[in-house]
């Protein structure tokens, strides 16, 4: 769907983006990750061809993107704004007729969007009459109008209630299902363990990891394991020989507890679940993924630590 | 080219949605109005007497002019050569307060000179223009008693006087029409700068509220550009009709209605000015009766409406592009709205300059400087007005074709810059813009 190759882009002396190629799959929600400064907005206007990279190309179903293909991506950039003395209507008429689309069916699509987020009602309003989450939702559907093959969405979790990000949540993944392809870039990482089916993380301008949600898990998987049992935790801990440390625990009732444990040297989770049985009643038994927040922590960390030292 | 429609037609609808578009277009023509109303009633109510000694060299005017019982210009002829120096330091003439000189060129070239003392004021100044003026169209008639009188019209040119201090002859003060020119030239930068300065408040607010992000995901900075100075230029445009419709009805009503009596050469058989002397008694009673109304003959008769109306147009939209560019571009390049205004102090510079160009040009058309003025892309729209006011010599008629043409080229290069300031300028926020900047956006494609 989307290839991007070498791309390359300086602003004078600074390097925004360093040799970095991705490839995003059709109809798949692909997250965009990165710390602050990284490149990931500079890696989002190239593909929205707002700026051009020094080196690199950008290939748009196969072929070298151009301007035509502008109306079928669909954007919503981090730092958004809507014209303030413009009504919610006309606002989305003029951003979905810039896309491309004729007036009749951006008429069309306005209804059935607005109907879907409640906006209706605040149609002929200002958008300076709106209350914040309102104007977040008027800007989603000013991106998703013109039923654009890609979706690129920076941040679009940010100034939404709960409620709000489960419906934008559940709103990606319907577009998936129906062929979508979406660019998620977002700081927000439990979001991206939630609905990204892959991801990239971007660091000092440097592509540094990218795969599956799993496969990014796996890769910085530490040997840690969850027990949850019934009986005595002083029964659990005497079980457990020198092999063994106990990370933190969760007292789920009574005599009910959920343990982490760690391995230790060539111990396995046979191994584990060989000295438990007998001693403690065994509900379940499960391998502890990091989460992507550790992953992103560890990915980045370590070398900022290096870069101290 | 569609989506810069789309911008320039959200542009233009959002400008003229807005109360102040509305007010502006009507208002600001009323109050136009109200200041010519209140000129053609008290702007010439001086009683000022003036002394007027006119050296008629080859005996043109045969020592006649419009009748000779006038309180306000007392006419003396002398049918020889005076120097400007003799005039102004001779004792016999002291008495005069101003030499008019006329000779057998006046007749085709239409221009005469008056070398003053003190300067007179625009009353006085068409007081005699209209009194040669009459008396010339006698002598024209005379010669040419074949031509019928519609022919003699359609031919009849209006008289230019070129008013000069005689102590400094150099300064030539202009003829009334100059400062109609003047007027133009003023509304077009009056309005390059209000819509100027909409343009920039425009840029800076999409870059500040961020909505130019999404804009160039559809649009390249180059089309958003040039659709947003295209919609404020059609508002512009817009407003400027209003105006002119609005001024013109408004002229109409006075001419019909406030003031139907105006000295109109149309309304006078110019046969009867050549009669007895009870005639001219009232001839004369009838001007003195209507004299006050001498901006209403310099509204109605002097001014080449259409002539001006369409080279107006022409240097508003092609000064509006320069200059508007150049707004777009403070706008695109600055950090702020804060930050543009200082940016913008230069610019008012610049618009004031061109101001001071065309007052310059009134008091010194024939001046190396106002050459330069005419062709100068950053004053020719207000320095042509009035140099097209004042008319054009035999033969210079090119001159303005060739302002146009500089004009024309510098507002496309204006365009071409600017658009590259705006590209690389558009996404930078937050910043203090340095001189280095401008220069590094520049060099940038």
């Amino acid at each position: 769907m989307l290839e991007i190759k070498n791309i390359s882009k300086s602003f004078y002396r600074n390097i925004a983006l360093d040799d970095v190629s991705i490839s995003i799959k059709k109809g798949e929600i692909f997250g965009l990750l990165g710390p602050n400064g990284a490149g990931k907005t500079t890696l989002i206007r190239i593909i929205n061809r707002i700026v051009e990279p020094d080196k690199g190309s950008v290939r748009f179903e196969g072929n070298l993107m151009t301007s035509q293909n502008l109306s079928d991506i669909g954007y919503l950039p981090e730092e958004r704004g809507l014209y303030k003395s413009m009504t919610v209507h006309n606002q989305a008429l003029f951003l979905g007729r810039l896309r491309g689309f004729s007036k009749k069916d951006t008429l069309a699509k306005m209804d059935f969007w607005f109907d879907k987020f409640n906006v209706n009602n605040w149609r002929k309003k200002r958008i300076e009459e709106l209350s914040k989450g309102m104007a977040q939702k008027v800007q989603f559907v000013c991106a998703v109008l013109h039923e654009p093959k890609l979706l690129i969405l920076d941040e679009p979790f940010s100034g939404f209630d709960p409620i709000n990000v489960e419906l934008i949540k559940q709103e990606l993944i319907e577009m998936r299902a129906a062929g979508k392809t979406i660019i998620l870039s977002t700081h927000n990482m439990k979001s991206v363990e939630e609905i990204c089916d892959r991801a990239v993380l971007i660091h000092e301008s440097k592509k540094i990891a990218e795969g599956s949600i799993s496969d990014l898990q796996s890769a910085k998987k530490i040997g840690m394991y969850a027990v949850r049992f019934k009986g005595s935790m002083i029964a659990f801990v005497n079980a457990l020989w020198t092999g063994f440390e106990v990370i933190d625990k969760d007292i789920l009732g009574d005599d009910r507890f959920i343990v982490r444990v760690k391995m230790r040297g060539e111990n396995s989770f046979q191994d584990l679940l060989k000295v438990l049985i007998g001693q403690i009643e065994i509900e379940a038994a499960w391998e502890m993924m990091p989460s992507m927040q550790d992953v992103f922590i560890d990915l980045v960390q370590p070398k900022e630590e290096a870069d101290e030292k | 080219m569609k989506n810069s429609l789309l911008i320039s037609f959200r542009e233009f609808k959002e400008r003229i949605g807005a109360r102040s578009f509305i007010s502006l277009s009507i208002l600001g023509p009323l109050f136009v109005l109200g200041m010519i109303y209140l000129m053609f009633t008290y702007g010439g109510n001086s009683k000022q007497h003036w002394n007027v000694l006119i050296a008629d060299h080859g005996n043109l005017l045969e020592s006649k002019i419009m009748p000779g019982t006038s309180n306000a210009v007392t006419y003396s002829f002398y049918n020889g050569v005076i120097s400007e120096a003799d005039f102004a330091d001779g004792e016999k003439y002291q008495q005069f307060d101003a030499l008019l000189e006329v000779n057998e060129k006046v007749l085709t070239n239409k221009i005469g000179f008056v070398f003053y003392r003190e300067e007179p004021d625009l009353k006085m100044q068409t007081r005699v223009q209209y009194h040669l003026e009459r008396r010339l169209e006698e002598i024209l008639v005379e010669r040419f008693k074949t031509i019928s009188l519609n022919d003699y019209r359609k031919i009849k040119q209006p008289l230019t006087l070129r008013y000069a201090n005689v102590y400094d002859p150099n300064e030539q003060s202009s003829d009334l029409a100059g400062w109609a020119g003047l007027f133009f030239g003023v509304l077009i930068f009056a309005f390059i700068f209000l819509f100027g300065m909409t343009i920039l408040r425009s840029v800076a607010k999409e870059k500040s509220n961020r909505i130019v992000e999404v804009l160039l995901a559809s649009v390249s900075p180059r089309q958003l550009m040039l659709g947003k100075i295209a919609g404020i230029g059609f508002s512009a445009f817009l407003q400027f009709l209003f105006w002119i419709a609005i001024i013109g009805a408004g002229l109409y009503f006075m001419r019909e209605n406030i003031f139907p009596d105006m000295l109109d050469a149309s309304n006078m058989n110019v046969q009867q000015l050549v009669i007895d002397s009870a005639e001219q008694t009232y001839q004369e009673s009838h001007f003195a009766a209507r004299e006050y109304n001498q901006f209403i003959e310099l509204v109605f008769e002097r001014i080449q409406f259409v002539n001006m109306i369409v080279f107006f147009l022409i240097f508003f939209v092609l000064g509006y592009l320069f200059y508007g560019a150049l707004f777009a571009a403070i706008g695109a390049t600055t950090g702020s709205e804060s930050d543009g205004q200082q940016f913008v102090l230069p610019l008012i510079f610049l618009l004031c300059f061109a101001m001071y160009a065309g007052y310059y040009t009134l008091n010194y058309p024939e001046s190396s400087l106002s050459t330069v003025f005419h062709y100068l892309p950053f004053t020719s729209p207000v320095v042509v007005m009035v140099k097209l006011s004042q008319g054009y010599g035999p033969g210079e008629g090119y001159q303005i074709y060739f302002s146009l043409i500089v004009l024309l080229m510098s507002s496309i290069l204006m365009l071409v810059v600017a658009g590259r300031l705006y590209k690389n300028g558009i996404l930078q926020f937050g910043h203090r813009v340095r001189l280095k900047h401008i220069f590094k956006w520049l060099r940038k494609n």
